[in-house]
């Protein structure tokens, strides 16, 4: 009997330590190693892919309908004249610390935010003309705004404004944060090794999670996130049976491991810009409408980008990718027209000459075009260019070695078009690059009627239709100027291994909702 | 000592002057003012002209403070410690074996009697000075994830591609250049009266090699091994990236990539600290194994 007991201890003992029976655990491959990990902070989109399960938000956006659902806050109401939000907040919700969540909590955190001192890279500015954040009572929370703010509530959504433990954040100061973070989400914040891994466990006491989420309760354990920033490795990280999961896989990689039976590809879009290039219309020969038009019709889109990209990319035809709210088609993918291109350079007065380039009054037909390092921008441009040259244009491509390269690039003006994109789940991100004053208005272009549509946009409290069809008139007037040539929507190629199913993604395509992943049956 | 300041001067210059602004990194995905904008800069002390803010890092750096990551706010000397024990573990790893390879593949090349080793030991040779790191990884991997060495189980990457294949591939390609050393410097040597007297006296072949011939040879092999380890860590910010380690060379890429100077600047700092103490290294071994450079000082 002695014997049989002390057996049955250990037994016992061990099935407490263990809730959940289950056991697996998962690996999953992350691409870039963060400078920084902290979401209030930081900016990365790569953040978002663990931190996404760590936290929860005030509210969650429906990938599906665009909708928002309640999260932390259980309902909320907006003003008439869209500068006052009030959250009701959900009751019961406990932190992974034990620290209660309450309206005090969300204030601590818009407030950490929004300090001047800790150099919020993303998170600040998405709180818009945010003014103050008022506690009305222990879950009655409003915040306050100087001016309407549509795009408030798709800030709130993301991983960025997640509300993290008050007591966590005042223990560990700004820089250490990072190494401990605290929240209320599906999965609980073990371990950081910078450039090594990063380690979450399940939160067995999840109990409010959103109707955006399928499962109730994390089917794993345990995940295990390391980095592969060489893309040349990923595809070996998964058939080695390093990882389970792992995105941003180079296109050639993703179509033969898919092909192999063993692992499946999801292409996921990510909303925002495409990978696109801005005309500057402020410089010669640039600033001629017809040698822009030009310039378009000339290349082949679906071509580049099935030669980069492979099969799964869409070839981008607006301002927006197509995933994006409030995106519309104005370039179409099949306007490529050679005979019309020349056409239209001839009748501007640039003639073809013996040599094969083209020149007005003895002045040669040049453009610079200076892109980013990244998103195999340089690869794209280089069949830009020869595309370009063939039709009798000198092409001087400039390769910037980083963001901060780039802006100089800008600020000389010395270029004729230029490469940057963001992205984003909210339409509002096209002001500050077409608005007159925009901090990313590398097109040059100033035009009152744009700036108004914008500022319509941004400040709409219309339902969410009449809003996005402002933005279909806004891709309109920018089209009609021939100032942006779309060139990819940009596309995560995310692989598994085969046993594993409901692989899903909040609406800015990078952040997995962990919770849903299971094993094959 | 005048090396390291000489580089760290260099470095930091050469990243304000040809790098950009760093808050055009730091707010590129921030929808900022010019007003915001500016309250940054001065936050960071980046209002301030250039000599000012060189004063205020070499005041810092005698006092080992070299400043806060402008990414993550935490001061740089942790920020790098964190990373610097996986790269001197790999490092250290890839120094031995570029020792034992390069020595083997300088007298096998240089004293076998075996035409086809010699020739064999030469070729391998050149394939390690020729080939970069960032194929020969690659191939590693690709190798060793074909086989049962590579999927052995374990935490993190576990022994074999965490340490033992990176520092091959690391080690391998220092390995090169000693070798031809060894080799010349052997083949130098044999010619010399001493060996032919050692020879006479009735030396066997190997005790010869040893002691006569390769003896002479050390105090240059070191100090090329010393030249070697200032190559080794710079071939881990190549041999991190392919393996997906942790590391001070792939923190170098990212902070001069962002433009995050003082941790950047940080690691050339510690760069030129390793440089110079190599080198001093070298001196004393070479001191130690060669009477003739005592007798000269």
């Amino acid at each position: 009997m002695r014997r049989a007991l002390a057996l049955l201890i250990p037994l016992l003992l061990a099935s407490c330590a263990a809730p959940a029976a289950s056991g697996d655990s998962l690996r999953y491959g992350l691409t870039l190693s963060p400078s920084g990990l902290d979401p209030h902070i930081n900016a990365s989109s790569e953040l978002t892919i663990p931190l996404g399960s760590v936290y929860d938000t005030l509210v969650f956006q429906d990938s599906e309908s665009g909708e928002f659902v309640p999260g932390l806050a259980e309902s909320w109401e907006v003003s008439a004249d869209g500068r006052q939000y009030t959250f009701h907040l959900r009751q019961g919700v406990r932190f992974h610390d034990g620290t209660a969540f309450d309206a005090e909590a969300v204030r601590l955190n818009l407030e950490r935010v929004r300090d001047p001192a800790n150099l919020s890279q993303k998170a600040a500015s998405m709180l818009g003309p945010l003014e103050s954040v008022d506690v009305v009572d222990t879950s009655t929370v409003v915040l306050r705004l100087s001016r309407p703010f549509a795009p408030l509530l798709d800030s709130l959504s993301q991983v960025y404004l997640g509300i993290a433990s008050p007591t966590a954040l005042a223990r560990w100061g700004t820089g250490e944060y990072q190494f401990h973070q605290v929240g209320t989400g599906p999965y609980r914040f073990v371990e950081y090794i910078p450039n090594d891994h990063l380690t979450l466990e399940a939160n067995p006491d999840y109990a409010w999670g959103p109707s955006v989420y399928q499962q109730a309760r994390p089917h794993f354990d345990r995940v295990t996130f390391r980095f592969f920033e060489d893309p040349a490795t990923r595809a070996l990280a998964l058939e080695s049976g390093e990882v389970d999961v792992i995105g941003e896989v180079p296109p050639h990689d993703a179509e033969r491991l898919a092909s192999s039976g063993e692992f499946l590809l999801q292409a996921v879009p990510i909303p925002g810009q495409p990978l696109q290039l801005l005309f500057n219309a402020s410089r010669a020969p640039t600033d001629d409408p017809s040698v822009r038009q030009a310039l378009l019709l000339s290349l082949d889109r679906p071509q580049i980008v099935a030669t980069v990209f492979g099969s799964q990319s869409a070839v981008a035809e607006g301002l927006l990718s197509a995933s994006t709210a409030g995106a519309s088609r104005v370039v179409p993918a099949d306007q490529y027209d050679p005979a019309q291109a020349a056409a239209l350079l001839e009748a501007a007065g640039w003639r073809l000459g013996a040599d094969g380039r083209r020149a007005r009054q003895s002045q040669p037909l040049s453009i610079t075009l200076v892109v980013p390092p990244w998103g195999s921008n340089p690869e794209a441009a280089q069949l830009v260019s020869a595309a370009w040259e063939e039709l009798g244009v000198e092409v001087d491509l400039q390769v910037a070695p980083g963001f901060g390269p780039l802006k100089q690039a800008q600020s000389t003006g010395e270029y004729n078009l230029i490469g940057v994109n963001l992205f984003g789940s909210d339409p509002d991100l096209l002001r500050p690059f077409f608005a007159s004053e925009g901090l990313y208005n590398w097109t040059g272009w100033s035009d009152p009627e744009l700036d108004a549509l914008l500022v319509a946009g941004a400040e709409s409290v219309a339902p969410r239709p009449e809003r996005m069809a402002l933005y279909a008139q806004v891709a309109d007037r920018v089209a009609a100027q021939a100032l942006v040539l779309p060139i990819r929507d940009y596309t995560n190629l995310v692989v598994r291994r085969t046993g594993l199913t409901d692989l899903r993604f909040s609406p800015q395509g990078w952040n997995p909702y962990l919770i849903d992943l299971q094993p094959a049956p | 000592m005048l090396t390291a300041f000489v580089a760290v001067t260099l470095t930091f210059f050469a990243l304000r002057l040809g790098g950009g602004d760093p808050t055009d990194s730091l707010m590129a995905q921030n929808l900022v003012t010019p007003e915001q904008l500016a309250a940054v800069r001065a936050t960071l002390g980046l209002d301030q002209p250039l000599i000012v803010q060189y004063a205020s890092f070499l005041a810092g750096l005698l006092r080992f403070d070299l400043g806060v990551s402008l990414f993550n706010s935490r001061p740089v000397v942790t920020v790098i410690a964190e990373q610097l024990g996986p790269t001197l573990r790999l490092a250290s790893a890839g120094l031995l074996i570029a020792i034992v390879l390069g020595l083997a593949l300088g007298i096998l090349s240089a004293w076998s009697r075996n035409r086809l080793a010699a020739d064999g030991a030469r070729w391998v040779s050149s394939l390690a000075t020729g080939l970069p790191v960032a194929l020969t990884g690659i191939l590693v991997i690709l190798l060793f994830s074909a086989t049962p060495l590579g999927r052995l189980p374990g935490p993190g990457l576990g022994w074999t591609r965490g340490l033992l294949l990176p520092a091959l591939v690391l080690g391998f390609a220092s390995a090169g250049a000693i070798a031809r050393a060894v080799n010349t410097e052997l083949s130098r040597s044999r010619a010399e009266p001493y060996m032919s007297a050692a020879a006479a006296r009735g030396v066997r072949h190997g005790p010869r090699l040893l002691w006569h011939a390769l003896r002479p040879a050390l105090p240059l092999v070191i100090s090329l091994c010393a030249l070697q380890a200032a190559y080794l860590f710079a071939g881990t910010v190549v041999t991190e990236t392919v393996f997906s380690r942790p590391g001070i060379g792939r923190l170098l890429v990212s902070s001069i990539l962002q433009g995050d100077y003082p941790v950047a600047q940080g690691l050339v700092v510690l760069a030129a600290l390793i440089y110079t103490l190599s080198q001093v290294m070298a001196d004393l071994l070479a001191l130690l194994v060669d009477p003739r450079l005592r007798g000269s000082s």
